[in-house]
């Protein structure tokens, strides 16, 4: 029962990193643009469906705590300072994205600022959060005992920068599918410097898991099967995406980066269960009583389908090209008057009237 | 763990949730309130309710937008700075939460993005759908919130295995004994906080002599609930204290009405606690008051006090007390300005009255203000306890640095700080620059440049 909520718990946080990090790698992707018109479409874009993407990681993070409270109250007060900083970023971006997207037009230079580099932190704290989970935790008696900074290390850096150019690759995959035009081109060329140095950072980091507390023993020949498989896969995705960055159907880019990064979460599962804190607590130790998972399973495992209708609802709305809102005009009022209105254009409406349409 | 760290935590949990709690406090009611106008333009197809959708929609977005980025904040504090709590009740309170989350979390996040940015890109029937999720995603949430938090004030359905909290009969845990009073209280304090914020900024248009048919159907509206649901909540604040805290919680009442000895049968209007030497330093009483709020018409009631708890599990006075004054002063200025309301709309004076509306617009935050004030007084009042009787705030506490701890404090506060200024400053603009014109009115015309600055 335990090990199925465990799967409940990494459906979320794989929900997560699929999600949000296509919309955290485009706030990463804003930082390097500097055209207005093209900057306020990318945020539009994710205004429609951050929310959504960025409650998948309250769902792992209550999902943990419920299932897993040993292992929810010593990874966070582990992981304290990536955590804080982690959240401190998520509320400047969030904040930054409404109020970006109710401003007349363009992009308000300090939450543009606020969206990109509060996207491109949290996903770096997020690396290191994972890295430094990896590299081991000091627990003792079911509570963490080790120290503050215990999670910073090399490796945890590593994973951090490696998050960074992943999402990335994610964001300008998904600008591909949603763009025309010099948007959709620069995405391209954007997601295939950050596809190139995602490849060598997690190779990297794969190669150097050996040499943390984790280790990279495969216990079983299943093990070792389901991750030869699971790499090839992920490498197969990664030249998909490659290819997608510069040809058509506009789909491919997302395709193949969904695919490297489903292929990529299962590898590291594949090598770390049972363990949920390395590098010694597991499931078993680390879950909650037998009456929780009933009501777990039933309660919440139960509405998870439909948690993934409304995800995919929130996307098929706004589906196809990203096209301009085609505002009705309010009744009795003529053309000439709307555009002599003296209150700007409506809300989330950009003022431009060419180029972003498709 | 020291002092240092337990008083560090838990000032940082106190201003996260504060200020996480402002929003829902006015997004609840006012996503209710969208709906109800969206509903209401697609019945009757008149401009003035698009209008009226189109402008708080906007306010909407922004409040509603942040109150889910500090609630994000919040789900990870408590394994953060409470991981010995979050590992000792996770059994019981994290399901609770889960289910937020399934139920109304992600209800609310598929379909605000249809909400807000659906207009002119989907049909005008799918963005009233909507709304209408939206509203019921927040009032389910909530319920699974003031559930999560009445067990914590009054923990039933559960056993203590190896210091760990399991559900034995989650009937008991949803539904304990403080849920039902704790939750129409609540309910009803969010609709009429944002009752009020509606109610002041239509009065600043009336005030102004703007926005007249957009603003006179507003007040009247917001006025009018605000009319049916207070009586409400006096009836079901009184069986808060009543049916609640006195039973459960005696240390919480005792400490809120400010009284030591158990011997006032009057009514304490203003104290200044003196929590070492057990005394009050300043105290100024109506006499019988308390003995009639106990019920006993004679007078001679007295109110129970502090004194009779154990030191040691003695909450501070001070913000108990005071918390609960904010609440109850509140809600009698709010009875006033309604009383006064319905008069004036009986002598149908209701739209003309200027100094009403400027006084109305002065009250646009106190329902925000009373629903933290009663806050406090919950929270306060039931320390030093973080699950009521069972399991001390002291021991909940993570094994942290203390600089680790300071550096996370300052960080919210800064950035708090930032956005609760951003967040007023985005309201007053908004709301000078006033909604779009619904119709060829003269409203066309670019509105005067407000003279003096009202507060909002």
């Amino acid at each position: 029962m335990d090990d199925a909520w465990f799967a409940i718990v990494m459906l979320s946080v794989s929900m997560y990193v699929l999600l949000d990090g296509y919309d955290l790698g485009i706030g990463t992707l804003l930082l390097l643009d500097r055209d207005e018109r093209r900057r306020r479409e990318m945020v539009e874009i994710v205004a429609t469906a951050w929310d959504g993407n960025e409650t998948w990681l309250i769902l792992f993070g209550v999902a943990a705590w419920a299932g897993l409270p040993t292992a929810y109250g010593v990874m966070l007060p582990a992981l304290y300072i990536p955590l804080i900083v982690m959240l401190f970023s998520i509320i400047a971006r969030g904040a930054a994205i409404e109020l970006i997207s109710t401003a007349n037009d363009g992009v308000p230079f300090r939450w543009g600022l606020a969206f990109g580099l509060g996207s491109l932190i949290a996903s770096f704290t997020q690396g290191v959060a994972i890295g430094g989970l990896l590299s081991g935790v000091t627990v003792t008696d079911g509570v963490f005992t080790g120290h503050t900074w215990d999670f910073l290390n090399a490796y945890s850096v590593l994973t951090g920068l490696a998050t960074v150019v992943l999402y990335a690759t994610a964001g300008a995959a998904f600008l591909r599918l949603k763009t025309e035009g010099p948007l959709r081109d620069r995405a391209g060329a954007a997601g295939r410097v950050s596809l190139g140095f995602t490849a060598v950072l997690s190779l990297v980091a794969a190669l150097s898991l050996g040499a943390t507390p984790t280790g990279t023993h495969l216990s079983s020949p299943l093990r070792v099967v389901f991750f030869v498989i699971l790499v090839v896969v992920a490498v197969a995705g990664g030249v998909v995406a490659w290819i997608g960055f510069g040809r058509r159907p506009d789909r491919l880019a997302l395709t193949g980066v969904v695919a490297a990064e489903v292929a990529g979460l299962l590898a590291l599962l594949d090598i770390l269960v049972p363990r949920v804190v390395p590098p010694g607590l597991t499931i078993g130790e680390a879950g909650a009583p037998g009456a929780t998972f009933v009501v777990l399973l039933v309660g919440i495992g139960l509405n998870i389908p439909l948690v993934l209708f409304y995800s995919w609802y929130a996307h098929h709305v706004f589906r196809g090209k990203y096209r301009e809102p085609q505002l009705a005009r309010p009744a009795g009022l003529s053309a000439s008057a709307q555009a002599l209105r003296p209150s700007g254009p409506p809300a989330g409406v950009p003022s431009t009237t060419d180029g972003a349409v498709s | 763990m020291s002092d240092t760290m337990v008083d560090l935590s838990r000032w940082q949990f106190a201003l996260t949730i504060a200020f996480h709690m402002t929003f829902p406090a006015i997004t609840v009611g006012l996503a209710i309130f969208l709906a109800f106008v969206y509903g209401a333009y697609l019945r009757t197809r008149k401009p003035v309710y698009l209008q009226i959708f189109r402008f708080w929609k906007r306010i909407f977005a922004v409040g509603f937008a942040l109150g889910v980025v500090a609630g994000t904040v919040i789900t990870f504090e408590f394994g953060l700075n409470w991981g010995p709590f979050a590992s000792a009740t996770g059994p019981v309170i994290g399901p609770i939460i889960g289910m937020e989350v399934v139920t109304a979390f992600f209800v609310e996040a598929g379909f605000i993005g249809v909400m807000l940015y659906g207009d002119g890109r989907v049909k005008e029937r799918t963005v009233f759908l909507a709304t209408v999720l939206v509203a019921i995603g927040t009032v389910l949430s909530t319920t699974w919130i003031i559930a999560a938090n009445s067990w914590l004030q009054t923990p039933a359905g559960y056993k203590i295995v190896d210091g760990q909290f399991q559900p034995s009969d989650w009937w008991q845990v949803v539904f304990n004994p403080s849920f039902g009073w704790r939750f129409p209280h609540m309910l009803l304090g969010v609709l009429i906080s944002a009752a009020w914020m509606i109610t002041g900024i239509s009065a600043y248009y009336l005030a102004r002599g703007r926005e007249q048919a957009f603003a006179r159907r507003t007040l009247s509206l917001a006025l009018g609930v605000l009319a049916v649901l207070l009586p409400f909540q006096l009836d079901v604040g009184d069986h808060v204290a009543g049916s609640y805290v006195g039973p459960h919680q005696l240390s919480k009442l005792e400490a809120l009405e400010g009284n030591w000895d158990s011997t006032n049968t009057g009514y304490n209007l203003f104290v200044i606690p003196d929590m070492k030497n057990g005394r009050d330093k300043v105290k100024v009483t109506v006499p019988k008051v308390g003995s009639w709020i106990a019920k006993d018409l004679s007078g001679n009631t007295p109110t129970p006090g502090l004194a009779s708890t154990p030191k040691d599990e003695r909450p501070n006075m001070w913000p108990t007390f005071w918390g609960f004054r904010v609440m109850f002063y509140g809600s009698m200025l709010m009875f006033a300005a309604v009383l006064t309301g319905l008069v004036l709309r009986l002598r149908r004076r209701l739209y003309s009255t200027t100094w009403f509306h400027r006084f109305l617009v002065w009250l646009t935050p106190i329902g925000v203000l009373a629903i933290i004030g009663g806050w406090v007084t919950a929270e306060t009042g039931r320390q030093p306890w973080v699950v009521y009787g069972q399991l001390r705030t002291a021991d909940g506490v993570s094994h942290l640095s203390t600089g680790a701890v300071v550096f996370s404090v300052v960080g919210f506060v800064l950035i708090y700080l930032i956005l609760a200024l951003t967040w007023v400053a985005y309201v007053v603009r908004q709301v000078r620059r006033g909604p779009l014109p619904s119709d060829l009115e003269p409203t066309l015309l670019p509105p005067a440049e407000p003279v003096a600055e009202m507060g909002v």
